[in-house]
């Protein structure tokens, strides 16, 4: 097999595109060979490399109708269907971006007749909508951005990112060769010297730092991730040590932030670390899940998983849900035991159409600490809870994600669940499902 | 401190008209949600006194959340007869307060919301 090189995130401007609206818009582009148009409406959040454009809507230009030959005989946006977008886009307050395909594989960039009708239309454009305005060039495995900003400048588009079960960054030409660093030299024999490197770069969450967290913090710290961010609010009893990678019996006590810090520190001592010691539904630990590139989520809460969830659609980062389901009656029969890994994309079934959040625990997990347990007044039985079986479950997630971001997951698309039951050894993928009507997934998934 | 979201803001307004005549005292929770009092809420005649105030909590996550529990001033029934299930004893933001505890198992954030919910308890604690 040839490799596809990775590319490593780059910094400045970057376009992120829900799965389904790359599929959409590669299907419009790409299945002829001939020239195509459409219009990409997109959000404008901060992000850990720089702004983030994030793509909420896909207007595909009917060929001939919309795209048309104009006089030089190069193709063009007809007028009208400028108009309507970006009226859309004034009025929604959303960047309006021209996009159109180029003949090509790992490079492209915009020709001089591209460039003279920006310059021509754009700061116009740019009058009428009060946003952003710009426009984007593609071929099926690379980007090229040129964006016209509010205040009056003008810049280009780094990247644009497809997080799916292969995280895509098209840029404008293949990134430069990675230096190799030796103590990886074993690492990087399976994910190139730019998958090492795009390991290095990315900025990575993990909610819950406990039997499955401490896992999944050791795991990312040992192969290099360059920063991440720990959120726990939780202190270390002696009853969570043997499940807790590394502790020690003095350790009994200390934050769960702090342990999870020393340990990625012993791993890579050049890790950048941001402790959040607090629950994840407060303000500071919901904006920091903002600026990730990815998130673990090892907590059990319901604010948990709907916060997670919420970052997830509104910021479009990918998620892992990871947990260990060890039923037992209360006649102390076992059941049937479940190490479930379940990614969280943009446009996967989010958390709420798998009925995994439980709006009312939701609010119970959301009030003050001394309201939530007179709320919660039927105390609860602790769940088994074991080292081994949480760290296969942790294990299938960090290898999940390990491969999507050096691109080396066969499929490059796929939302599919992995559920271990190590009882009868047998591995299940299941696909999450769908509530067109959810008011929190289904606006990823706009079209016009 | 993050102000209440826009849906809990439109929650709030929502309150108000529904309960237009009551004092509403509200107070942001400092994480974009808010602490809601309806005052002068009148739950029958059973009850001594028969009219206090209700409180609860809209939270940043709400429309998507339920909101519960709610809170009232700690009433009793003229015949000295017990409040029932779901009806505790607590204190809430200082105020000694009986705590009700009716979940929306089925809450749909299209249909559900919180003035809905604040009538929807107070009809079941007339009930009562
Ligand atoms: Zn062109
Ligand atoms: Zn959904």
């Amino acid at each position: 097999m040839v490799r596809r090189e990775v590319n490593p995130p780059a910094d400045g401007w970057s376009l992120t595109l829900p799965a389904g609206l790359w599929a959409d818009l590669s299907r419009h582009l790409f299945t002829d060979g001939a020239g195509h148009g459409a219009v990409i409406l997109a959000e404008h959040v901060r992000g850990p490399r720089g702004p983030r454009l994030l793509g909420r809507r896909l207007i595909l230009a009917g060929d001939g109708v919309d795209y048309v030959e104009g006089t030089t005989g190069h193709h063009a946006l007809r007028a009208e269907f400028v108009r309507d977008a970006a009226v859309l886009a004034r009025d929604e307050g959303l960047a309006y971006l021209a996009v159109h395909n180029h003949y090509g594989t790992t490079t492209v960039g915009f020709s001089i007749v591209d460039l003279s009708s920006h310059e021509r239309g754009y700061p116009a454009l740019r009058q009428i909508t009060r946003q952003l305005v710009g426009a984007v060039v593609f071929t099926s495995q690379a980007a090229a951005g040129d964006l016209w900003l509010p205040d009056g400048t003008r810049t280009t588009l780094a990247e644009v990112v497809v997080p799916d079960n292969n995280v895509l960054r098209l840029q404008p030409r293949p990134a430069e060769p990675a230096a190799r660093d030796p103590e990886y030299d074993r690492q990087s024999r399976l994910f190139g010297d730019r998958g090492q490197e795009t390991l290095r770069q990315l900025h990575v969450a993990v909610v819950g730092l406990g039997g499955v967290g401490s896992v999944v913090v050791e795991l990312l710290a040992r192969l290099g991730v360059g920063h991440l961010v720990l959120i726990d609010a939780d202190h270390a009893a002696r009853t969570n040590l043997p499940r807790l990678i590394a502790a020690r019996h003095d350790d009994v006590g200390r934050p769960k932030t702090s342990l999870a810090a020393r340990n990625a520190r012993q791993a890579n001592p050049d890790v950048m670390l941001t402790l959040i010691q607090q629950e994840v539904q407060t303000p500071r630990a919901r904006d920091a899940l903002a600026y990730c590139d990815w998130i673990f989520l090892a907590a059990d809460t319901d604010a948990a998983r709907h916060w997670v969830n919420e970052a997830v659609h509104q910021h479009l980062i990918p998620a892992t849900q990871i947990g260990v389901k060890i039923p037992v009656d209360a006649d102390g029969t076992l059941g049937q035991i479940h190490a479930v890994t379940r990614p969280i994309t943009p446009d996967g079934g989010c958390l709420w159409c798998n009925e995994l959040i439980d709006a009312t625990e939701l609010a119970i997990d959301m009030l003050p600490d001394a309201e939530r347990e007179r709320a919660r007044y039927v105390a609860g039985v602790p769940a088994p809870s074991v080292i081994a079986l949480n760290t296969l479950a942790a294990a299938e997630a960090v290898n999940h994600f390990m491969l999507a971001v050096t691109n080396l997951h066969h499929d490059d698309t796929g939302q599919a669940a992995v559920l271990h039951r190590p009882r009868s050894r047998d591995r299940d993928l299941q696909n999450p499902r769908r509530n067109p009507l959810c008011p929190t997934c289904s606006r990823c998934r706009q079209r016009t | 401190m993050t102000t209440p979201t826009p849906a809990v803001q439109a929650a709030i307004d929502a309150v108000r008209d529904d309960f237009a005549g009551h004092p509403v005292e509200v107070v942001p929770d400092g994480a974009g949600g808010a602490y809601v009092v309806v005052d002068g809420v009148h739950l029958g005649g059973q009850y001594t006194p028969p009219t206090t105030w209700l409180g609860f909590q809209i939270n940043a996550a709400y429309p998507r959340s339920d909101v519960y529990p709610h809170y009232i001033g700690r009433i009793a029934r003229h015949d000295g007869g017990s409040l029932g299930e779901a009806v505790t004893d607590t204190e809430w933001r200082g105020r000694p307060a009986l705590q009700l505890s009716r979940r929306s198992n089925h809450w749909n954030p299209a249909v559900d919301n919180a003035a809905l919910k604040a009538e929807k308890v107070i009809t079941w604690f007339a009930a009562k």
